[in-house]
């Protein structure tokens, strides 16, 4: 790992970069690579919940709508930039997050679970049901897509991301935006009070951790993240329904984050590639061997439950990494290894942590 | 018409019971949310009527094989999936399930196509599509008795099960410690096993019974009915087998109520609202036990 | 080691994603964009009878010109977001000079945008929303989306005025599909049934992929309605026409389009029967060709004929038609469609004359069937 690992991973990410600049790029790869940012920056947003406070969320997708239908809505009746709505997205969904959170995150396990999977599933109803205010199912088409407007610089500096080009270069910016805000995160105070929490709330609670304080802000950051993922979303598909923002998502989302790796940032960037592109992969691979269409959903499921039948804890498994690289925890872990607890019991914490 | 829309929501809840005691049981043995447990209903379905119309059995004949088949998978589910993710991360073993669940599905839309089915109706005892009972406005069929009676007739089997038999004292050691029901020389594969096939026979009948009532199935049908009955056995309290079934019947009524009261359109709306209700109020379901909150 | 060759593995894959698919100049293509998995997988089989059939016709009478048809399939579950990255797939290849899609409005509005800036037609048998009109043009001004399926609003008022006059109907509670098709005709419905002077007892909605309607149906059921508006389509209809009966509700059922399939007689049993439904064409008053294709059909795929399939085998017929005349090219193929624009030069398919307006949209006349004894028949008294 380390060293090697960083570099390997840095060659790739600069070809991405550098490919919608090629004459012979693809518009559908580019689609492709755009829609795997826009799941790094939900899988990232996501991740502060089951990755570093250990709360199973199952109501992802509904923030992301919230951010979403505040976008398109903005856009149409007030033209309102891209730029502005950013930030007005994030604080709406974080204000959800957090009424949400209040009342419901002092509920422990799957009760809280299944409390976020029922928002998800309000949001959707309202965002259905409430036709004058989100035109329902007949969705939301026509919304704008992002400008950059310079002109008060140099007179011709008036830019439309219409193509996928910019789009793609705009998600790579958020996702950036993102990750580094979450690096810095998990590495300050709040990183470290959310891992007490997860590890063990009781003694984060004796060591003075606010414990609900802490998950509210969690939560919030989370939903903030959700909301401005999906003001991207709307901007770039220039349209939106209700439909996209069923219970699957959030199922589809925690398994990227899962799939990466619980708790660990660079995780839920690969998860969220891995996912995105097994889709599309299959599509061409099966239908390449002759296979029918309804084949490649049933590959899909089969890969998802190899993955984790060999690699349990995800693809990258380093799941508070810094907290395990701990001189103690090595030597203590060297002398489980050789057997010097043999007589210890482990029990039920293996299995349900 | 109240009366009217209890029967219905009651008919509705005691359906969602039966495939929620499926999560509730296997929840409490292994702490996994088995969300495959919806494309066991539905493969029910599917098994039943296959036999029916391919074999030529009699109904009950095709029922009772349709729920054995089923218990196979269950067991067959739970050595592919989940077994060989014991000791891993909780939820890896949920995106097992998921990743199943898919799986099971497009399997089921190969085999036997997308277009909705109807059930043989040809089959079916000639009485069971009379009505039994009519006062009035209300109506009650003898499919609607049928389902009451196999639905509650199922839950107090399961109960005896679960409390009168070594095999379900064993259930109730693995559920409160693995580790000292296997030193206690439980065979805590066998049991979980068990757990499976007892899980997917209920969530079979359950297809099968919701088959026969609506005359119609297809592949996608586990979806909802699944992620329904899993609300309703949290609301219930995720562990409870009465829990299971107190969570589906007040999760049908409520939407009943709500879709014959609030609004059609935020029918689902009204049995989300409750059951968040419900788990704010009571954060450990409405029959769980209260789990110890370390914070 | 093990992770290098596991990348290893994944550039190559991507590296043969990326180089595949630009050959075979020779074959014609033709995408086919329609929901093959998830809840709506029916309708998409539906439309892939109907392509199939018209494919398997062409190729056997020698192609297009000397060149072969193929069709493409592209599953997109009905999902805007697999729509819209679809899209960007079928107009990478060149050799697709056209899209018989989307099935449901909603994948057809997110596809849209790809399909307008990169230029390329399409034919939608089946989307229904009356927005897609005002989004299909370019920048110039350009229709780039068609379809031959009537708008929403049309059949909505056209089955109000049937109700009252024909069928006589007086007391009407709706039924409707909570999407895009059930609430565009459920609304035309009710301001059409206003300025006829049709009664409304009531109103209500239920979800796709619902299976128990009875509590809507016992509340519709107080207002004593003696007709019952299913606005939606054939495999929750049925389903509500059955429970209605349980329920004990006597009511004449009519519905449009939507309701049209075998699928609703084979799941609504005895309680399909005395159901009326708008269809864009009647087996029995079809022409000759359209009744050799039926009969293709019905052999082949063992059901009755449905609007869906009719639509989609038109679809590509209108295609097959632009092809004949200009050849593989999309923007010609797009101005010849476009030129289809008057009852003189429409294309004559089986589903009666198709031309378009100028926002792509069809014109066509509606004919009445219904559910008699288990069987489709022609509706005994028509309107005009």
């Amino acid at each position: 790992m380390g060293h090697l690992n960083k570099r390997l991973l840095l060659l790739p990410g600069l070809a991405l970069l550098i490919y919608p600049l090629l004459p012979g790029a693809s518009d559908y790869v580019l689609h492709v690579m755009t829609l795997a940012l826009i799941y790094m920056v939900l899988a990232m947003g996501l991740n502060i919940v089951p990755g570093f406070c250990g709360l199973l969320d199952l109501g992802y997708v509904g923030f992301y709508g919230i951010g979403a239908y505040t976008a398109g809505l903005l856009t149409i009746h007030y033209g309102l930039s891209f730029w502005l709505i950013v930030p007005l997205a994030a604080l709406n969904g974080a204000l959800w997050g957090a009424l949400l959170g209040a009342p419901t995150l002092r509920l422990t396990g799957d009760y809280f679970a299944i409390v976020t999977f029922g928002f998800s599933e309000l949001v959707v109803l309202f965002l259905t049901n409430e036709i004058w205010l989100t035109r329902g199912p007949l969705g939301l088409p026509g919304i704008q897509p992002v400008t950059l407007d310079l002109s008060w610089l140099r007179p011709d500096w008036y830019f439309e991301f219409y193509d996928k080009a910019p789009n793609f270069y705009l998600a790579a910016l958020l996702v950036a935006l993102v990750f580094f805000v979450m690096g810095r995160m998990e590495d300050s105070r709040l990183g470290r009070a959310w891992y007490a929490i997860r590890e063990d709330p009781l003694a984060a609670a004796c060591c003075g951790v606010n414990i609900l304080h802490y998950k509210v802000i969690a939560f919030s950051i989370s939903a903030a993240i959700g909301a401005m993922g999906g003001c991207f979303y709307a901007r770039w598909s220039m349209f939106l329904s209700p439909d996209m923002f069923k219970f699957w998502e959030s199922f589809l989302v925690l398994c990227m984050v899962v799939l990466g790796g619980l708790g660990n940032i660079k995780g839920a960037l690969v998860g969220a590639t891995v996912l995105v592109c097994l889709g599309e992969v299959l599509r061409e691979v099966l239908a390449a061997a002759g296979l029918p269409p309804e084949t490649r959903f049933m590959a899909y499921g089969l890969i998802m439950v190899l993955i984790m039948r060999f690699r349990p804890a995800g693809l990258f498994p380093a799941i508070a990494a810094s907290g395990r690289a701990n001189p103690l925890l090595v030597v203590l872990g060297r002398r489980i290894a050789a057997g010097e607890f043999s007589g210890e019991k482990d029990d039920a914490r293996g299995t349900s942590a | 018409m109240l009366e009217q829309q209890l029967i219905n929501g009651l008919t509705l809840g005691l359906i969602y019971a039966l495939i929620a005691v499926g999560y509730t049981m296997v929840y409490g043995v292994i702490q996994l949310i088995n969300f495959a447990h919806g494309e066991i209903y539905m493969l029910g379905a599917f098994f039943c009527v296959t036999l029916i119309t391919a074999a030529g059995l009699p109904f009950y004949v095709a029922m009772l094989m349709a729920v054995i088949c089923c218990a196979l998978c269950g067991i067959l589910l739970d050595i592919i999936a989940y077994r060989p993710l014991r000791r891993a991360p909780r939820l890896a073993a949920l995106i097992t399930a998921i990743g199943m669940s898919i799986f099971l599905q497009n399997l089921a839309l190969i085999i036997w196509g997308s277009r909705s089915k109807p059930f043989p109706r040809a089959s079916l005892p000639a009485y069971l599509s009379e009505q039994a009972l009519v006062m009035g406005q209300v109506g009650l069929t003898w499919l609607q008795l049928f389902i009451f009676a196999v639905a509650i007739g199922m839950m107090v089997a399961l109960f005896l099960v679960i409390h009168k038999t070594r095999t379900g004292t064993a259930m109730r050691a693995l559920a409160q410690n693995r580790t000292a029901a296997a030193l206690m020389g439980i065979n805590v594969n066998a049991v979980i096993s068990f757990t499976f096939a007892l899980g997917s026979a209920m969530g079979a009948v359950a297809g099968i019974l919701v088959a026969v009532y609506y005359n119609t199935l297809y592949p996608t049908m586990g979806y909802t009915a699944g992620v329904k009955a899993f609300a309703a056995a949290v609301l219930g309290g995720i562990g409870s087998v009465p829990g299971a079934m107190v969570g589906g019947v007040v999760l049908g009524v409520a939407e009943a109520l709500g879709a014959g009261y609030v609004s059609s359109l935020y029918r689902d709306g009204v049995a989300y609202a409750v059951m968040i209700a419900v788990i704010v109020l009571r954060p450990s379901g409405i029959l769980g036990r209260a789990a110890i909150d370390k914070a | 080691m093990r992770l290098k060759s596991w990348k290893t593995t994944l550039v190559f894959v991507c590296a043969v994603v990326l180089a595949g698919a630009p050959a075979l100049a020779q074959t014609v293509k033709i995408g086919v964009a329609a929901p093959f998995t998830g809840p709506a997988a029916s309708y998409g089989e539906n439309i892939k009878s109907g392509v199939e059939t018209k494919v398997a016709e062409l190729n056997a009478a020698g192609g297009i010109n000397g060149m072969p048809v193929e069709a493409v399939y592209f599953d997109e579950l009905c999902d805007p977001k697999e729509a819209a990255t679809v899209a960007p797939r079928i107009v990478r290849d060149r050799a697709i000079v056209g899209v018989v899609g989307h099935v449901c409005s909603s994948a057809h509005l997110a596809a849209l945008p790809t399909y307008v800036r990169v230029g390329i037609p399409v034919i939608s048998p089946t989307a229904t929303n009356v927005t897609i009109g005002d989004q299909n043009a370019d920048r110039a001004g350009r229709v780039w989306s068609f379809r031959n399926v009537y708008l929403d609003d049309y059949q909505g008022q056209f089955l109000a005025r049937y109700a009252k006059e024909v069928l006589g109907l007086a007391r009407i509670a709706v039924f409707y599909e909570n999407n895009d098709y059930g609430i565009g005709l459920k609304d035309a419905f009710l301001k059409e049934a206003a300025a006829v002077g049709l009664a409304v007892v009531g109103s209500e909605g239920y979800v796709k992929g619902a299976s128990d309607f009875t509590p809507q149906l016992t509340k519709l059921r107080g207002g004593n309605p003696d007709g019952l508006f299913i606005s939606g389509y054939y495999n929750e209809g049925a389903l509500i026409a059955a429970q209605a009966a349980n329920l004990g509700m006597k009511v004449v059922k009519f519905g449009a389009d939507g309701l049209d399939n075998v699928d609703y007689i084979q799941l609504g049993g005895a309680a399909a029967d005395n159901t009326y439904m708008t269809v864009p064409f009647l087996a029995a008053a079809a022409p000759e060709q359209a009744k050799a294709f039926i009969r293709t059909f019905e052999e082949k795929y063992r059901r009755d004929l449905d609007w869906m399939s009719a639509n989609a085998y038109d679809a590509v017929g209108l295609f097959a038609a632009a092809l004949a005349a200009v050849g593989p090219d999309r923007e010609k193929i797009r101005d010849y469609l476009a030129g289809i624009d008057g009852p003189e030069k429409a294309y004559e398919g089986i589903t009666g004359p198709t031309y378009f307006n100028a926002k792509g949209d069809p014109e066509k006349m509606a004919f009445v069937k219904m559910v008699q004894d288990g069987r489709f028949t022609a509706a005994p008294r028509q309107m005009r």
